[in-house]
C-alpha cells in the first residue's frame, strides 16, 4: 500500500494549496445557484396568476414541479463546479507526479512495483515496458529481478511500469496512470469532502 | 479498496453467446468483476461464472459483439462488481450498469456497495403494515400496497401498466407521516418511449429530484440485463437504511431480464427447466424480489413494484408463475378489459394482495375495510358467473337477484374501477365507492360483513 | 484422518476441492479462507464435490477446504423451541448479532445457549437399567413443553452408574453414566440429519390430526402421524392454509420450515405466534413452535438441508412421546435446490431437469412420519405427522414434484386458482382433494363428537357431488332445465360452500372451529336440505324457501357464533322448522 499511499500525499499536498481558489469558486457557485431559485420563485408567482383559475390542484401541482426542478437544477450546477475542481486537483497532481524527481526514493518505488507485478502474474519471468523518463531508473532495478527484461518499446504514461509475461498471455499494468485510475474514486472522495460535500 | 486483481489475460479459449472463456488464469475469484478489452481499446464490464482448472468462464454484460479469440484480454478486478453511492444519487439517470447518462459527473461516493446485495435476516424484517394511499381505487380498497412490500403488475405487450406504476409512482403517499421518501426506477429493455414517459411524468409532478433512474433501453446490451435491477436495488437499499427513505422501486420489464438470464443459460449449455429456462429462474429471481422489505432498526423501507408482460398473457408461463411464487401477490392486469377503454383495466379476481390484511382495519384504513372487500370480491365474482349465464339463457332467463348482480358488474367497472390517470381519490372515497356498489343488492346478499357494518354503511337503492 | 485438501472449482453453491481421500460421504467441510460451511454429496477418485451453505462469491481456486470429521447433524436438547433457525440450526438472532441486518458468511453458533440452566428431575435412580431411548429425567423446557432428556440412541445404555439429584444444571453438565458405555449421559447430543431417529414399534394412524378448519376435519381428514400434501398454484392460499394448521392443530409441538419461501412469512410467523393463545391451553403458540427458515434468497444448498433439520428436530420430540406436526413451505423449493445441485453435478435428469433419484428422496422424507412407540422406557407414543406444501409450476399437478409427491402421501389437499379467484378461501377443491384416513379415524369422531359423523359428511359430501354433475347442465342450458329438487341442490351446496368450506383466516372467531362447532353447523345445513327436499315434495315453492331469512343466519353463523356460544347454533334448528312450516303451510292451505 505504500505506493498509494504516496500518492494519496501527493494529492494531498496540490489540495492544500488550491483548496482556497476552489472555495472561493464554490462559493461564486452558491451564490448563481441561489439566484437562480429566486428567479423560479418569480416565474412561479407569474405562473400562479395564470392558472388560479384552473383549479387549486393543478397549482399545487405545478409549484411541486417548478420548485422541484428549480432545486434539481441547481443541485445539478453545483454537482458540476464541485467536478471541475476535482479536475482542476487532478490536473495539478498529474504535472507534479511528472515532474518527480528520478531519485533514490523513486527507484524504491519502481522495485514495489516489479515485485507487485511479478506476485500478480506469477512468474518472473516477464518483460518490463516504461516510458522514456523512467527507462534507466527501470533499467537499473531489474538487476534484482532475474528472468525480467526491459522491452524497447516505449509507452507514454506518467510513470511506473507495465508488465507482461514472456509467452504474452498475461499481462499487468502497474503504471502510476492505472494506479490513480484506481484510486481515481476515493481521491475523489476526499477533494470533494473539503469543500463540505 | 484493495490493489489485488488487475492482471490482464489475453489467452482467450473461447468466446460463444454471451460468455468468453479465459484460460490459464491464476487467482481469479467466483463472482469476481472482470473488464474485458477489445482490439481497438474498448472496454466492456463481465463477472466470473465459473472458475477452476485454469480456466474461467466470464458473462460479458455489454454483449460479445466484435470480440475476436486474438484480440480479447480479460482484466480480473479483484472485487466483486460495485455501485458507488451517497445521497447525490438522487435526480440523477445512470445507464443499466450504473453509469451516468445525464451529462454529470460520477456521483461522489459515500460508499461503494456489492450490487448482489446479501440475504436479509428474516429474524431482523419487520413485518410490513404501513398502508401505502396510491390513490388508485381499485388498489388501495381491494389490493392494498403496504410498505416493505413486493407487489407486481402482471401485464400484456402493449397494456397501460406503465401508465398505472407513474400513476403509483406519482401518487404514493402514506398518510399521516413526513418521511422523505423515494422512486427508483429501473427500465430493463423498454422502449425509449416508455422510459421517457416516466421520467416526464416524474418531472412533471415535481418528483424527478427524490428519483433515481437506470436505463437500459430495447438497443441496449441484453446481457446487461443481469445487473440493472440489481444497481437499482442496491442504491434503494442504501436510501432506505442508511438514509432512511421510504423507497419505492419499479422494475419494468422483468420478462426482458428472464431472458437475458436464459441466454446466458443457454450459452453454458445447463439442462434447462420449463420453455428453455433455467432450473434456477425462482432462486434468481428471489435474489431480486427479496430485497423489498422492511428491517426492525432501521427508519427506511424499499417497496417493490416489478412488472412483466406476460407472453401471449398466459399467467402459468414460467416468468410471471415464477414471480407470482416470491412476490406478495399480483396486479393482474386484464385484456378484455383494456380493450373496453377501462382504466386501470386490473382484473381484480386474479388479482391479490397478501400482506393487505395487515395494513388495513381500523387504526389503519377504517374497520369495514376487509370485509367491504371481501363482499365486492364476492359480488363481482357472481356477476361474472351470471354475465357468462346470461350468455346462454339471455337475459330474460335471469332471476331478480341475477339481474342486481349485473349491474354490480357494470358499476363495479364504470364507476369504482375506472378513474383519471391524475384522479387521485382518498381512502375515503374508495371505500364509500365500495359500498355503494354493494349496495345495489338486497341487504341479505351480503353474506361476507358482518350486521355491524351493514347496519353502518348499507344505503338500499 | 481429517481430511484437508484445496479447491479446483467454483460454481455457484458447488465447489470441487482435490486431495480429498480422506473425505467421509456427506462428512461437513470447512470451505476456503471464510470458512463457509459444506457438504461432501459424491466423491471421485480424491475429488470432492461440495455443496457449500453459504454465498461462494469470491471464493478462489487454491483456498483450502478442511473435512469435520462428522456428517451434518443437529443439536437435539432444550432451548429448541420457540428458535428461528436456518437451513442449518443456526438461530437467526445469533447470525444477526455477529453480522446484522444482513446475513453474513463463515459464522459459527451454538444451536441453543450451552450455559442456559434447567432444572432437572431425575426419573431413574442409581441400578436402573436403561436402554438407548430411555428417559432418564426431565427438564420444563417452556409452559408447555416438558422435554424428556433421553439416553441418546447410539448410546449403550445399561445400569445407571451415577446420576445427579434433582436441581439444576447447564446443558453441559454430566447428568448420569450408565456401565456399557463410557460416554456420560448431558442434556443434549448430536444427530445426523439424514439418519431417521429409531423407534421400537409403529401403529397404523387413527387418531385424527384436528386442525379447527372445517374442510379439513370434515371433508378431508389427516390423521396424526399421517402424511399430506397441499399444492397449488401461487395465490392460492398455500402458505395462509399451512399458517392456520401450524397455529391450530392438536399437537404438541410444531416445527414450521420455511424451505425457499418469502422472509416476510417467516417474519409474519414469528411476530404473530407470541401474541396467539392455543385453543387448549391458553398459552402463546410460539411455546410449542420451532422455526426453520430459509427464504428463496438464501443459500440454495442449506435449502436442501432445511427439510432434514426440520425432520430431525420433529422426530426427537416425537420421542419423547409428544404429537409433532412437520409442516414444509414448499417441498417444490426443495426439490428445485436438488435439480439445481444435480444440475452443476452434470448427472443425467429426468423429467424436467430433476434427478431420476427425486422420486426416491420424497419417499425417504414421507417416509419420516408416523405414530411410534419410542424406543426404551417407560412406554411412550408420539408421532410426526408430515404436511409438505408444494408449489407446481403453472399450477399443473401432472409435473414430476406433484405427480411423485402423490405416491408417498394419503391426504391430498388440492388448491384450485379458480376458487381463489373467486375469493373462497381456503380454496381446497372439494372434487379433487381426497383422504386416505377417512375410514381410520371415523370411530374416534363416533366416540367423541358423534356417532353420526360418518353419515353426516357422507350426505353433505354427496350434495356437494351431485352439484358438481348438475352445474355441467346449467352450463349447457341454463338453471330453468333442472327440477325444483335439483335447483335445492344447487342452493344447498352453495350454503355449504359459504357457510362450512368457506373460511376466514382473518376472522378472529372463524379463524378456529371445535370440531362440536363444525358437526353442528353442517348438522344444520344437512337438517335444512332434508327438510327443503320434503317442503317441495309438499308443495312449497323453490322461491319462498330461497327467500327464508334463516338462510343468511346460517351463512354467518361460522362468524357470528363464537366458540362458547355454540348452543345458539341449536336454537337455529328450531328457526329452521317455523320458517319451513310457514312457507310449506301457507302452500298447502292455498
Amino acid at each position: 500500500m505504500g505506493v498509494d499511499s504516496a500518492l494519496e500525499q501527493t494529492v494531498e499536498k496540490i489540495l492544500q494549496n488550491t483548496e482556497q481558489q476552489i472555495v472561493s469558486s464554490l462559493k461564486e457557485a452558491l451564490k448563481s445557484s441561489q439566484s437562480m431559485l429566486a428567479n423560479s420563485q418569480t416565474s412561479l408567482e407569474q405562473e400562479y396568476d395564470k392558472i388560479l383559475a384552473e383549479g387549486k390542484k393543478e397549482a399545487e401541482k405545478l409549484e411541486k414541479q417548478i420548485v422541484g426542478n428549480a432545486d434539481l437544477d441547481s443541485r445539478n450546477k453545483q454537482l458540476l463546479l464541485v467536478e471541475e475542481s476535482i479536475e482542476k486537483v487532478f490536473e495539478k497532481a498529474i504535472k507534479k507526479l511528472q515532474d518527480t524527481d528520478r531519485n533514490n526514493e523513486y527507484s524504491k518505488l519502481i522495485s514495489t512495483l516489479l515485485q507487485e507485478s511479478i506476485d500478480a502474474i506469477g512468474t518472473s519471468d516477464i518483460t518490463v515496458q516504461t516510458n522514456s523518463k523512467d527507462k534507466s531508473v527501470v533499467q537499473s532495478s531489474l538487476s534484482k529481478f532475474p528472468g525480467a527484461t526491459l522491452s524497447s518499446d516505449l509507452i507514454e504514461c506518467l510513470g511506473g511500469i507495465k508488465v507482461q509475461s514472456k509467452d504474452g498471455t498475461m499481462k499487468f499494468d502497474n503504471t502510476i496512470d492505472a494506479r490513480l485510475d484506481r484510486l481515481k474514486p476515493l481521491i475523489r472522495k476526499d477533494i470533494a469532502s473539503k469543500f463540505g460535500r | 479498496m484493495s490493489s489485488q486483481g488487475g492482471v490482464q489475460y489475453s489467452k482467450i479459449a473461447e468466446i460463444k453467446g454471451p460468455l468468453v472463456i479465459v484460460d490459464g488464469v491464476e487467482s481469479v475469484a467466483f463472482d469476481e468483476l472482470v473488464e474485458i478489452q477489445t482490439t481497438d481499446g474498448q472496454r466492456r464490464l463481465g463477472k466470473v461464472l465459473e472458475v477452476g482448472n485454469g480456466k474461467a468462464i466470464v458473462q460479458v454484460f455489454e454483449g460479445t459483439t466484435g470480440l475476436s479469440i486474438s484480440g480479447t484480454s480479460a482484466k480480473f478486478a479483484g472485487k466483486v462488481m460495485e455501485m458507488p453511492v451517497s445521497e447525490q444519487v438522487l435526480g440523477r439517470v445512470f445507464d443499466g450498469l450504473g453509469r451516468p447518462i445525464d451529462g454529470l459527473p460520477d456521483p461522489i461516493a459515500e460508499k461503494f456497495i456489492d450490487i448482489n446485495g446479501e440475504p436479509m435476516n428474516p429474524e431482523q424484517r419487520e413485518y410490513p403494515r404501513d398502508f401505502i394511499q396510491t390513490g388508485v381505487s381499485v388498489i388501495d380498497g381491494m389490493l392494498t400496497l403496504v410498505r416493505g412490500q413486493k407487489l407486481p403488475i402482471f401485464s400484456g405487450s402493449g397494456m397501460s401498466h406503465n401508465i398505472l406504476a407513474a400513476q403509483i409512482a406519482r401518487q404514493a403517499a402514506v398518510v399521516g407521516t413526513s418521511d422523505e421518501f423515494a422512486v427508483v426506477f429501473a427500465a430493463i429493455g423498454v422502449q425509449f418511449s416508455e422510459a421517457e414517459y416516466f421520467k416526464r411524468s416524474l418531472e412533471e409532478s415535481g418528483a424527478l429530484k427524490r428519483s433515481v433512474l437506470f436505463l437500459n433501453l430495447a438497443d441496449d446490451p441484453a446481457i446487461e440485463r443481469i445487473i440493472t435491477p440489481r444497481v437499482a436495488l442496491t442504491v434503494a437499499e442504501y436510501l432506505a437504511y442508511d438514509l432512511g427513505m421510504h423507497v419505492l422501486v419499479i422494475l419494468t420489464d422483468m420478462t426482458n431480464y428472464a431472458e437475458a438470464l436464459r441466454e446466458i443459460s443457454a450459452a453454458r449449455e445447463e439442462v434447462p427447466g420449463r420453455k428453455g429456462y433455467p432450473g434456477y429462474l425462482y432462486t434468481d429471481l428471489s435474489t431480486i424480489y427479496e430485497r423489498a422489505g422492511r428491517l426492525r432498526d432501521k427508519k427506511g423501507s424499499v417497496t417493490q413494484m416489478p412488472i412483466l408482460t406476460m407472453p401471449s398473457d398466459d399467467i402459468t408461463h414460467p416468468i410471471p408463475d415464477l414471480t407470482g411464487y416470491i412476490t406478495e401477490g399480483q396486479i393482474v392486469l386484464g385484456r378484455d378489459l383494456f380493450r373496453q377503454g377501462v382504466y386501470p383495466p386490473v382484473n381484480i379476481l386474479m388479482s391479490l394482495s397478501r400482506i393487505m390484511k395487515d395494513g388495513i382495519g381500523e387504526g389503519r384504513t377504517r374497520a369495514d375495510h376487509q370485509e367491504i372487500s371481501n363482499q365486492n370480491y364476492d359480488a363481482y365474482s357472481r356477476a361474472q358467473e351470471v354475465r357468462a349465464l346470461a350468455g346462454i339463457v339471455g337475459k330474460a332467463g335471469l332471476t331478480g337477484v341475477d339481474l342486481k348482480y349485473l349491474e354490480v358488474g357494470d358499476g363495479f367497472e364504470k364507476e369504482f374501477l375506472t378513474q383519471g390517470v391524475d384522479e387521485n381519490r382518498t381512502i375515503e372515497e374508495t371505500l364509500g365507492l365500495q359500498w355503494k356498489i354493494v349496495s345495489l343488492l338486497p341487504k341479505n346478499e351480503l353474506t361476507k360483513v358482518k350486521d355491524k357494518f351493514i347496519d353502518q354503511y348499507y344505503k338500499e337503492q | 484422518m481429517v481430511a484437508k485438501g484445496r479447491i479446483v472449482w467454483v460454481s455457484g453453491p458447488a465447489v470441487k476441492a482435490d486431495g480429498m481421500s480422506d473425505a467421509k460421504m456427506y462428512e461437513t467441510v470447512s470451505v476456503g479462507d471464510a470458512k463457509l460451511i459444506g457438504e461432501v454429496i459424491r466423491l471421485t477418485g480424491d475429488v470432492a464435490f461440495i455443496q457449500v451453505y453459504e454465498s461462494t462469491s469470491g471464493l478462489k481456486p487454491g483456498e483450502p477446504v478442511v473435512g469435520t470429521g462428522n456428517p451434518l447433524s443437529v443439536l437435539l436438547g432444550p432451548g429448541i423451541i420457540g428458535q428461528i433457525y436456518d437451513g442449518i440450526q443456526r438461530p437467526l438472532k445469533d447470525l444477526a448479532e455477529k453480522s446484522g441486518s444482513f446475513i453474513g458468511r463463515g459464522i459459527t453458533t451454538t444451536p441453543v445457549d450451552m450455559t442456559k440452566k434447567y432444572k432437572f428431575t431425575p426419573k431413574v435412580k442409581v441400578g436402573d437399567t436403561v436402554a438407548p431411548g430411555s428417559v432418564i429425567g426431565s427438564v420444563q423446557e417452556t409452559d408447555l413443553i416438558e422435554h424428556g432428556i433421553m439416553v441418546p440412541p447410539d448410546h449403550a445404555g445399561g445400569k445407571i452408574t451415577k446420576i445427579v439429584s434433582e436441581g439444576t444444571y447447564d446443558l453441559e453438565t454430566e447428568l448420569a453414566t450408565a456401565d456399557n458405555s463410557k460416554t456420560p449421559i448431558k442434556m443434549y447430543h448430536y444427530w445426523p440429519v439424514r439418519k431417521p431417529r429409531p423407534y421400537q414399534s409403529r401403529y397404523d394412524p387413527t387418531i385424527p390430526l384436528l386442525t379447527g378448519q372445517r374442510v379439513i376435519d370434515t371433508f378431508f381428514p389427516i390423521a396424526k402421524g399421517g402424511t399430506g400434501s397441499i399444492p397449488g398454484a401461487f395465490g392460492t392460499g398455500k402458505t395462509v392454509t399451512l399458517h392456520q394448521i401450524a397455529k391450530w392443530a392438536d399437537s404438541q409441538v410444531v416445527v414450521y420450515i420455511g424451505c425457499g419461501e418469502r422472509g416476510n412469512e417467516m417474519t409474519e410467523v414469528l411476530v404473530e405466534f407470541p401474541h396467539l393463545k392455543d385453543p387448549r391451553t391458553g398459552k402463546p403458540l410460539m411455546d410449542r413452535t420451532v422455526l426453520v427458515a430459509n427464504t428463496s434468497n438464501m443459500p440454495v444448498a442449506a435449502r436442501e438441508a432445511s427439510i432434514y433439520t426440520g425432520v430431525t428436530i420433529a422426530e426427537y420430540y416425537r420421542d419423547m412421546g409428544k404429537d409433532v406436526v412437520l409442516v414444509a413451505d414448499s417441498t417444490s423449493r426443495w426439490a428445485e435446490a436438488l435439480r439445481e445441485m444435480s444440475g452443476r453435478l452434470e448427472e443425467m435428469p429426468a423429467e424436467e431437469g430433476y434427478p431420476s433419484y427425486l422420486a426416491s428422496r420424497l419417499a425417504e422424507f414421507y417416509e419420516r412420519a408416523g405414530r411410534v412407540r419410542a424406543q426404551g422406557s417407560p412406554d411412550r407414543d408420539g408421532s410426526v405427522t408430515l404436511i409438505g406444501a408444494v408449489s407446481p409450476s403453472g399450477g399443473d399437478f401432472t409435473e414430476p414434484v406433484t405427480t411423485h409427491t402423490m405416491r408417498f402421501i394419503k391426504t391430498f389437499w388440492a388448491l384450485d386458482a379458480k376458487l381463489a379467484y373467486s375469493r373462497h378461501y381456503p380454496s381446497i377443491n372439494w372434487m379433487n382433494s381426497y383422504s386416505g384416513y377417512l375410514a381410520d379415524i371415523g370411530k374416534w369422531w363416533g366416540d367423541n363428537v358423534s356417532k353420526d359423523w360418518f353419515e353426516l359428511r357422507r350426505e353433505a359430501y354427496g350434495i356437494l357431488q351431485r352439484e358438481d354433475t348438475l352445474k355441467e347442465i346449467v352450463r349447457l342450458l341454463g338453471p330453468e332445465a333442472l327440477p325444483d329438487e335439483e335447483k335445492l341442490i344447487l342452493e344447498v351446496a352453495r350454503m355449504i360452500k359459504i357457510g362450512i368450506l368457506q373460511q376466514n383466516s382473518f376472522d378472529d372467531v372463524d379463524t378456529y372451529c371445535s370440531p362440536q362447532k363444525q358437526f353442528k353447523l353442517l348438522t344444520l345445513l344437512v337438517d335444512f336440505y332434508r327438510k327443503g327436499q320434503a317442503a317441495l315434495r309438499e308443495g312449497a315453492a323453490l322461491a319462498d324457501i330461497r327467500a327464508m331469512p334463516v338462510i343468511a343466519t346460517l351463512l354467518k353463523a361460522r362468524m357470528e357464533v363464537k366458540e362458547e356460544e355454540i348452543a345458539k347454533l341449536d336454537a337455529l334448528t328450531g328457526t329452521i322448522e317455523s320458517e319451513f312450516k310457514k312457507i310449506s303451510g301457507a302452500k298447502i292451505t292455498a
